[in-house]
Formats: C-alpha cells, structure tokens, sequence
C-alpha cells in the first residue's frame, strides 16, 4: 500500500549573505527543476562585487522552479528558487511567517508577475525624488557586519487613543501638586507664552477656569478675559429675566483690590472751591510754546498742586506696613491716575511724578490717559503707586467718596467743573467751582493733616500764583 | 619581508612558516605530521590511547560541523553573521582538552571548539549570532567567559581572575588556573600588553594562548609583528612557546603543560598556535580580495582533521564503521543545530529594560513602566 | 563624633570597608606604600597587606581590566584612577566591559566594582589634573555615577559604593579633600541618605540651586551671601548623578518656581542640559523662567593662571540666580 505524500511549495529568498549588498548577480543554477536536493546543498553561485558565494538549501524535497536566470541581476529578498517539501500532517501556511532578520517581500522588478509578492509590496513613495528608493518594509539594507540596515516604516501605526490624549511614550507633564505656598506658579495651569501675555493685558490667573489639556489657561481663556469685562451690558434679549457675566479678569481684579482696601478705614473731607483762576490758568498755558502740541487741562493744575501738597505734608504719601508695624513714608511720587477704560477701572502711574516740570507733568498725563485708552497700559504701568487722583468730573458729578487704591494712604477726587452761584465780597457772582474730595487712611492720617492737604490744594486752585510760592 | 617600489609591503614566500628552515631560536612544537605521522618531542611527552584519540577525532569533526552548519544558516537569512573557525579546530579541541574542570576559560568570539569542550551546548552560541542576546551563559557554569568581541580585552579580564586565583590559595599542584584565548591582531591591543605585564609582575597563573591563524581580517601577520609572536613573551620576563596549530596532540599536549605550570604558580606561559583562517574573518568578509588561492591551497594539506583521519586508518585504530559513525553524529548534530535556530523565539520587548542593573533603577523603571504603556496603546498586532 | 577632613573620611570608609568584607580589595596606581597621592588609602596596606591593597603597574585600562577579572571570580575591587585626567584609557573598559556585563550574561554575572576618581579643579594644577568628566559616565546605561561634596557624605557613600552590586564611579572633589566637617564612624549605614537620594542642604524659597561635588561648598557660600539681599535660596547635593533624585529636585522646583545648575565641567553638553531637560519636562506649568546653567565654558581646562575665570564662583553663581529674576 502506498501512501501519498503531500507537498508544499517553499521559496527561498535571495538572503542578505552580508557583502554588503543590495542585490547580485546569479552566475550559475547547480540544480534544475526535478532534481532532488537535501538541506545545505549548495544550489546557486551568486556574484556579489567580483565575489562568488555559494548559496546553500534550506530545504530539502524537489525543486519545483528556478525562478530567475542566469545572468540576471536581483535584489535581496526576490524568491530565487522554490522547492517542493513534504508537507507534515496538518501543515501550516505556505510560506514561513516573516521573523526578525529574515528577509521578506517584495522584489522591486515590476515585470514580477507573483501575485503574493506583489501583494505584499509596500507603498510607492508618491514624491519620487523626495524619498530614497529603498526596499518596502521588512527589507533590509545589507551592510557589512550583521543583518543590514532596516527600511523604516513610511505610514504610522494605528494608536487606540491620539497621542497627547493622556500620552506616556514620553514623561508625562504633570502639573504638580498644589501645596499652599501662595506664589501664583505653585497652582496655575499656564505655560509662559500664555502667562507673559496675561501680564501684558493685566489678567489675572488665578480666577480664570482654563480650558485647554488637563484644565490649563489658553491664550483664547487670556484673551477673553482682557476683553469680556465690558461694563454696559448689552440690551437683554427678549425674555431674559437674568444674565450672569463670569467674575474675570479686571473686573475681578478690581474687586480684589478695592475690597483689601476696604481694611483701612477710610474717611473722606470735601471742599468746595472757586476755580476760576485755574480756568484761566490753563487757557493762559495753552498759549505759551511749552505746551504746543500738549493737551493742557484743570487735571495738570489739580495733579500739581497735590505734588506740592504732598511735598509740604509728605505723610499723606504713604503706606501702612502690617508685617513689619511701621508706616513707611515715601518721598517720591508715583502718582496714579484713575483711568476708566472699557474693560474697567485701571490705575496706571506716572513714576516720580514730583521731580517733573509742569510740561513734562502734562505731556506725562496725556501719554497715560492715551496708552490706558489703548488697552496697552504694563504691569509696571500699572504698580507703584504712592497716591491717586481720580477725575469722577467726567462722569458728570460733582464730588464721590473715593475708594483708596492700596497700599495708598490718600487719593484725591475732583468732580465737574461748573458755573454756580457764589459771594464774592459779599456780592452774589457766578463762579467756576468744583468740589474736592479727599478720602485717607485714618490708621495714618488723622483728620488734622487730612484738612491741611485739602485745604492747601484748594488754596493753590483757587489761586494758582500760590503754587509759585509753594512749589 | 619584502617592500616594493610602490612600498606594499609583501609576505614572504611559503609564508606557511612550517617551511622556514627553523632559525637559532625558533622551534614549533609538532606530535602529529599533516601526513598523520606520530613524532616525539623530549619536552612534550604524551601517552594517549587509541579510545582518546578516536575521542579528539571525534570532537574535531562534530566542532567542524558546528561551523559549517552556521555559515549555511547565515547564507540562508537565519543569523546575521557568523565567525568561523574552519581550519583551526586543533587548536581548540587540543587546548580544550588540556583543561582541568575547574580551570577557568575566557575566549574571544570565535572559541566555538573550546565552548564545545566545556560542555556548552552549540545552540547557545547562535543566541549572539542571531541577534536574540549578546551572550546570555553564566561563565560561572561553564568554567567558560561570554565572547568578548572587542579586541583583546578579555586579557585583562583573564589576568584579574587569575590573581582572584591566587587571592583564593588556589594556586598549587591541584589548583586552579585561566586560559585567555586571542589572536595574532590582538597582540597589538594596549590590554594585551598590559596583561602581559600584569601577569609577568603579579606571577599571575594564566596561560595566553595565541591562535595566530595569520590574518586579522586582511591584515598579514607582518603587520603586527616583526618577530615570531611566541617571542614576545620574553621581553615581558616569561616563557612563550610555538605550537602547531593544527596538530590536535601537539597543542594538547603544550597547553597541559603550560597549564600545569600556571596552577603550580609558576606563572604565565604564551602559547603560539600556528595555524590558518580557512575561511573568512566572518560571514561578511571576503577574503579573495586580499589572499592569494595558492595560500589557501597550500593549508589545506596541513588539514588538521585529515592527519588525524590518516593517523588512525594507518595505525589500525578506526575502520571505516568508526568513521561513517561520527558523520552521521555530525550530521544529526547539524540537523538539531539548525532546527534550534529556526526554532529560537525571539526576546519579548520589555527585556531590552531587564539584566540591566543588579539593584532598583528608579529611571529605568519608569522608562519600562512608560514603554510598556506605549505598546499598549496600538490597537493591530505589532509588526516588529 | 570626630571632625574629619574628606581625605581621612574616605579613608576611614575604605578602612571598615576592608574590615567587614574580606573580598574587598583596594587597587591602583601608589595607593600601597605610598597611600595614595591625596593620601585616601593612607595605611591600609600596613593594615591590611599587599594582596588586599595593591599596588599596580602604571596601567589604567589594566587596573579596571582586571578589576573586572576579579569581580567575576566574587572579589569586590576598589580601583582608584590616580586623576580624572587619566581616566581616558580605562574608559573602553569601563564603558564596553564594565557597563555592559551585566547585560551580556542575561543578569548571570555581577560586577560589583567600584572606581575612585579624584575631580575638579581650583588646585593651581597643570594639565589633566582639573577634568569633570563624569557626563560620560552618566550618559552610560549599566554605570552608576555618584559624587561626595563633604566628609560626612564621603564616610557613608563610599561603603555604600562597594557594598553596592553595580559598578559605581566615585568622584571625589580634590579641592575640598582638605575641608573638615563631622563624622560619626559609630554611626551604622542603616540610617544613612541611600546612596541614589540628593539632600537639601539648605532651605529655601526664592530659587533652587543644585550642585554636587566641589561646587557644593561654593553654592552654601553663595546662598549665605544671598541672604543679606533678601534672597532665600534652596541649595541641594545631588549626590548621585546618575541615576538623578529627580523626586527631591523636582519637589523643590515645584515650590521655589526657578532653579540654578552649577557645575565645573563645562556647559556645553554637560550634566546640567539633562537636570534642565527634566526639570522641564516635569515642572513646566511652574517654573517662572527657564532652568539656568552656569558651569565651565567650551574650552579645554585653562591653565592654571587663567582657572578663576573658568571655575564659576559665587558671583557668577549668584548672577544665574538674578538672571532666573528678570527674564
């Protein structure tokens, strides 16, 4: 009884014999289809760069196929020879899975016509020029000691999540625990492009809910915050029983600010005073050259009689230093001036205010009310204030109870400037008057100095010669 | 040495050595002729039955079938490269066999013939070939160092344990001592001269033994020494000997008695094994490029396998069953050699973090915790 | 307790080395009769004999060469590289033996070898006397690299370098051999700093400065001088360079938001482009400005007229830290 022996086909790949080769030239076929050949026979001469090596079979069975001639010129990994080999009882796939350093598929002759070698060709580069022509993945480029250099990958592998997405192929960026230190960098989520900007526009962080990866502040989360802040709310759409604006930003800040400073008691004198002399002062001044191409207005005369004003009762500029239980008495000025914007309340600053000259003091005032117009004001612009002047004039009233900017002792309000009823020598006039607000720290100034300073403001208004006495 | 117009430098004709009439101070020790003719030396005595004999004929083959049945795997895609040592099987089986159990062993990369004498099993050694580790053994096991691919160092390596040796009071007629396997190339390595020194000044009980198979890759032996390279031993105040390389008895017998000498603390011998590279540096080389056929020609009638073929047909000693016997243990050996490269799984990805460090690495953990969670996060099967 | 200089730490380390571990050898070059040339191995062949404290011939590569020989037959070598300059023949055995023999024998084999290297500059030396090289070895996987700054450290750190199964390149700052501090030689290693953990030696909040080695002392100064400005500056030892503490380093960044790296080698390339990289990678959201590195410049060891300028002392250390201040 005979048994029938089955057979599969295996194809043996021209291997990287490591010449340092790409590809070599069959000399001689030492067998032909029919004949029979064991494992390590030798079958083939190859010539690889004027060497002849002998290539021994894998297999042992019967060769089915010489699969390229004589004199042809091939790249590793083209099948060169197939042999039939008895097939084992419940034998696996045709050919040998691919593993590490054996070589693979593809030949990159197109006139193959082997549909498995073919199939497994890899992509074409479409960009000829751009990317090298080497040999599809799992091929492998011989060099000189060991297996060769592998072609590496052209398309990516599919990942379960996008990368970035909780990514760990890399350290991940851990925010880091909190741990109660207040510095703003021990809990705010915020790279330092994002946090250079937020200094720029004068947000501040800490309140902001952010929005990008892992709850970090964007640019777009800065840049809404500097101008969501609108005051006026924009007419309620039909219906809308209620609106609610997110605390942020200025406003935010604002709040901060005027709610610390609501720690000093604060007591507020008015004085009502005739300026008719600053008005025509002021008109005067325009005239002059020094002041040509400068916007001149009462808040220079106001500004500098409060310089002078300090000058002569310096504790009104000050401030009260808890931690170290001192007042510290400042003799420069940075004088602050309430400016109101459309994103809010700001104060910016004019440094050493009481070493400038009236023109320079002027031309000081139109730049800052300019730059806080613009929105451009700088967290420098807008720190280091000594004492305010806040102009509530423009919003058309006349005196207010202003609210101290802290770490401040003192700040000066001026309301409107208009035409009222007034006894001059004891004869009814109308006059130019304004009201002067003075709000202080009573921790610091008692009601004493606080009446001084507004009085001699008012004095230097009423009559500006004396400021050339004075100042 | 010859130097022509062009200064290349040219061999010597019948650079075979064994055809240099001998000089006032050269001798190369020889027991057993290329014509497998037995010869006697009065400082080499040696006694061997015709059942030892038969034994190193045996190991020689089954160790020459090792090898070629690498080089066939590396032409067929199953090792990335492979360094043969076709032609000097002798000087390994032979010194090999000289070793004491608990002798100590520390080869370069091509020891094949003496991991086979120290009982290593032929398969480990494909691991390094084939890229699935680079070495993996424990010396300790096997009396027997991993291969140490860069040039020379296992000198030093040698030498230090020889003085653990002496540390140990190892040292004695029943002791312990080192053979350090190099080549002609290595002679000129800085670690194999401090070695030397070393062992010469601390009397280390260490054997170094020379194969010089006349090349290193194409480099002639002429270009690392002028002098026979047994003689270099005396400028470092100890004896140096050259053998025959490809005479089985010649290097068993010279490398007994060196290693004798060592474990009785009489210090350091270098043995000159006289012998030639059949075939190439390793898989990736082509020797035509720089050797003539003839040379090649010419050594293959100093076969060393052959004269020991011929030795034992003549004296009677084997017969034909004997012979037919060890190749087909040759070719069962090769069949498993090769089934167990095919068969070799590869190494799971995170074992590149293991072995690594003996104690807690807190960065390399956390770079195998990190790697680990990027694998997993692909969805298909990984392709490499 | 005793007050120490660093040379006697170490050598009274190396001495109970010796002591409770018979396999323990000292090798290199003068380190028997002489004792050393810094005097570290001062009398211990006296004590503990010529086959334990070996003299060997003028040979880096073999001194590690057959340090390793010996590692492999139980024994536990101590090799000193006479200076950091001549280390470089050894560096093939280090690197290519020593690192990778673990690896090689799939874990079968330990190498349980410690190299002493005295480093740094500021001893008005000639050339190869003055090198950090200790990037090197850091950049190499199987070493593990650390660098004592005081005696206290030195005392506890070099038993545990050779108690230690991985090899371990020692650095011991050669300027501050001379300076004395505390040792408590009763004290059991059980309660010392492990050998892989950087200590904060001073407190502070303002900016972390992290030093090692000779620099160590330099940075205390700096800081202390700080003080008088305001300044409140977190000095730490990293102790061990390779693997880095990063938990310690980065818990401090975390709180003071700026850092300083200083160190004798130069810039370029050097120890502090990886601390900054981390430090990076893992406390962005609250570092206030970038990781500064003051350290040596892009020039070959100057001589010795020249080395105050290229040695960062406390005002440029105390000018990288302005600097983490105004950008």
């Amino acid at each position: 009884m005979t048994e029938s022996v089955t057979t599969q086909r295996r194809e043996f790949r021209l291997p990287d014999v490591g010449e340092g080769l790409t590809e070599a030239d069959i000399v001689s076929w030492r067998v032909k289809p029919g004949d029979t050949v064991t494992v390590n026979q030798i079958i083939v001469d190859i010539e690889t760069a004027k060497a002849i090596v002998e290539l021994p079979s894998p297999y042992a069975g019967v060769v089915a196929d010489l699969l390229v001639a004589e004199g042809q010129t091939v790249d590793v990994g083209t099948p060169i020879i197939a042999v039939d080999v008895p097939a084992p009882a419940g034998s696996g796939p045709a050919t040998a899975p691919p593993r590490a350093g054996s070589p693979a598929p593809a030949p990159a002759d197109p006139d193959r016509t082997d549909p498995a070698a073919i199939a497994a060709a890899g992509p074409r580069p479409s960009s000829e020029d751009l990317i090298p022509q080497v040999p599809p993945t799992e091929e492998r480029q011989a060099v000189l000691v060991g297996y060769g250099v592998k072609a590496a990958a052209t398309t990516r592998r599919q990942r379960k999540a996008p990368a970035g997405a909780g990514s760990v192929a890399d350290p991940g960026i851990s925010p880091g625990r909190a741990n109660g230190v207040a510095g703003v960098h021990a809990s705010v989520l915020a790279k330092p492009p994002v946090r250079k900007l937020a200094r720029e526009l004068g947000v501040d962080l800490g309140g902001l809910a952010g929005t990008g990866p892992g709850g970090s502040i964007t640019r777009d989360d800065v840049q809404q915050a500097a101008e969501g802040l609108i005051l006026q709310v924009a007419a309620a759409p039909a219906g809308l029983r209620e609106e609610r604006i997110p605390i942020r930003g200025i406003r935010k800040h604002t709040a901060a600010a005027v709610t610390e400073s609501a720690r000093a008691p604060h007591v507020t004198e008015f004085l009502q005073v005739d300026v008719d002399a600053t008005v025509e002062a002021v008109r005067r001044l325009r005239e002059l050259p020094e002041f040509a191409g400068v916007r001149v207005s009462p808040l220079v005369l106001v500004a500098r009689a409060l310089l002078i004003a300090v000058a002569r009762h310096p504790m009104i500029n000050s401030t009260w230093d808890e931690d170290a239980q001192e007042i510290v008495v400042r003799h420069y000025v940075n004088l602050g001036i309430a400016a109101a914007t459309d994103r809010g309340l700001i104060v910016p600053t004019i440094k050493g205010a009481h070493g400038l000259g009236l023109p320079e003091l002027a031309r000081a005032l139109a730049s800052l009310a300019e730059t806080a117009r613009a929105g451009k004001a700088s967290p420098a612009d807008l720190s280091g204030g000594t004492i305010t002047i806040t102009n509530v004039g423009v919003f058309g009233v006349d005196a207010g109870t202003p609210i101290i900017t802290p770490p401040e002792a003192a700040i000066l309000a001026f309301g409107q400037i208009k035409d009222a009823p007034w006894v001059v020598d004891g004869q009814l006039a109308v006059r130019k008057v304004t009201t002067l607000s003075l709000s202080f720290d009573h921790r610091i100034v008692d009601g004493d100095l606080g009446s001084a300073v507004l009085r001699d403001i008012g004095a230097m208004l009423h009559d500006p010669t004396v400021m050339l006495a004075w100042g | 040495m010859t130097v022509d117009a062009d200064g290349a430098v040219a061999a010597p004709r019948g650079s075979g050595g064994l055809d240099r009439p001998p000089g006032p101070r050269t001798e190369t020790i020889q027991l057993l002729t290329p014509e497998g003719e037995r010869v006697e030396h009065p400082d080499y005595p040696l006694e061997l039955t015709d059942g030892e004999v038969k034994d190193l004929y045996r190991d020689l083959v089954l160790v020459r079938r090792i090898d070629t049945e690498a080089i066939a795997l590396q032409r067929q895609g199953e090792l990335g490269i492979w360094a043969s040592l076709l032609g000097q099987e002798a000087a390994q089986v032979g010194s090999g066999r000289a070793l004491g159990p608990r002798d100590m062993a520390f080869p370069t990369y091509r020891e094949h013939g003496v991991a086979w004498c120290r009982g290593l099993d032929p398969i480990r050694l494909l691991e390094l070939f084939r890229g699935v580790s680079h070495g993996g053994w424990d010396p300790a096991a096997y009396r027997f160092h991993l291969y140490t691919i860069v040039i020379g160092a296992q000198t030093l390596h040698a030498t230090g344990y020889a003085m653990g040796i002496q540390r140990d009071g190892a040292v004695g007629e029943d002791g312990e001592a080192v053979i350090v396997y190099f080549g002609d190339g290595a002679t000129s390595q800085g670690d194999v001269n401090e070695a030397f020194i070393w062992a010469s000044v601390f009397n280390a009980p260490v054997v170094f033994f020379c194969q010089n198979n006349q090349w290193a890759i194409s480099e002639p032996l002429e270009r690392q020494s002028r002098i026979p390279l047994y003689q270099r031993a005396s400028g470092f105040g100890f004896p140096g000997v050259r053998v025959d390389g490809n005479d089985v008895l010649a290097c068993l017998a010279v490398t007994r008695k060196a290693m004798q000498a060592a474990r009785e603390g009489q210090g350091p011998t270098l043995i000159e094994a006289f012998t030639y590279r059949m075939g190439a540096h390793t898989t990736t080389d082509d020797p035509t490029r720089y050797r003539l056929a003839s040379e090649l020609e010419a050594w293959k009638l100093k076969d060393p396998i052959e004269r020991v073929k011929a030795y034992l047909v003549r004296t009677g000693a084997a017969g034909a069953s004997f012979l037919e016997e060890v190749d087909a243990e040759a070719d069962e050996l090769g069949s498993r050699v090769r089934q167990a490269c095919l068969e070799m799984p590869d190494p799971q990805p995170l074992a590149i973090f293991e072995n690594v460090y003996a104690e807690p690495h807190t960065l390399l953990d956390t770079e195998r915790e990190q790697y680990a969670a990027y694998l997993d996060s692909f969805t298909g099967e990984e392709v490499r | 307790m005793t007050v120490m200089t660093l040379s006697k730490a170490l050598n009274a380390g190396l001495r109970k080395a010796l002591e409770d571990d018979p396999r323990v050898l000292v090798m290199g070059e003068d380190v028997g009769k002489l004792g050393g040339v810094f005097r570290v191995t001062d009398g211990l062949q006296k004590d503990f004999g010529e086959t334990r404290v070996v003299d060997t011939p003028l040979a880096e590569s073999a001194i590690i060469g057959t340090a390793i020989g010996l590692a492999l037959r139980g024994y536990r070598p101590v090799c000193e590289i006479q200076l950091d300059g001549f280390v470089f023949p050894a560096f093939d055995q280090i690197v290519s033996q020593l690192a990778k023999m673990r690896l090689r024998s799939l874990g079968h084999v330990t190498m349980p070898v410690t190299i002493r290297i005295p480093c740094g500059g500021g001893i008005g030396a000639v050339e190869h006397h003055s090198e950090s090289p200790e990037a090197l070895f850091a950049h190499t996987a199987g070493l593990r690299v650390v660098a004592c700054a005081n005696s206290t450290d030195a005392y506890a750190m070099i038993q545990q370098s050779i108690r230690c199964d991985d090899p371990v390149i020692f650095f011991e700052p050669k300027r501050r051999y001379w300076d004395k501090a505390e040792v408590d030689p009763a004290a059991g290693l059980g309660a010392a700093l492990p050998m892989d953990r950087a200590r904060i030696v001073l407190d502070g909040t303002d900016v972390t400065l992290l030093c090692y080695g000779p620099m160590v002392r330099t940075c205390v100064e700096s800081a202390v001088a700080a003080r008088a400005e305001g300044r409140s500056i977190e000095v730490i030892d990293l102790r061990s360079l390779s693997p880095l503490d990063l938990e310690t380093i980065c818990g401090s960044v975390r709180h003071t938001g700026r850092c300083v790296v200083a160190h004798e080698a130069p810039v370029t390339g050097g120890l502090g482009a990886e601390i900054a990289a981390r430090i990076t990678q893992e406390c962005f959201y609250q570092l206030e400005s970038p990781v500064l590195r003051v350290g040596g410049f892009s020039t070959p060891y100057p001589p010795s007229r020249l080395e105050d300028h290229y040695l960062p002392d406390l005002d440029r250390v105390l000018d990288a830290v302005d600097r983490t201040f105004t950008v």
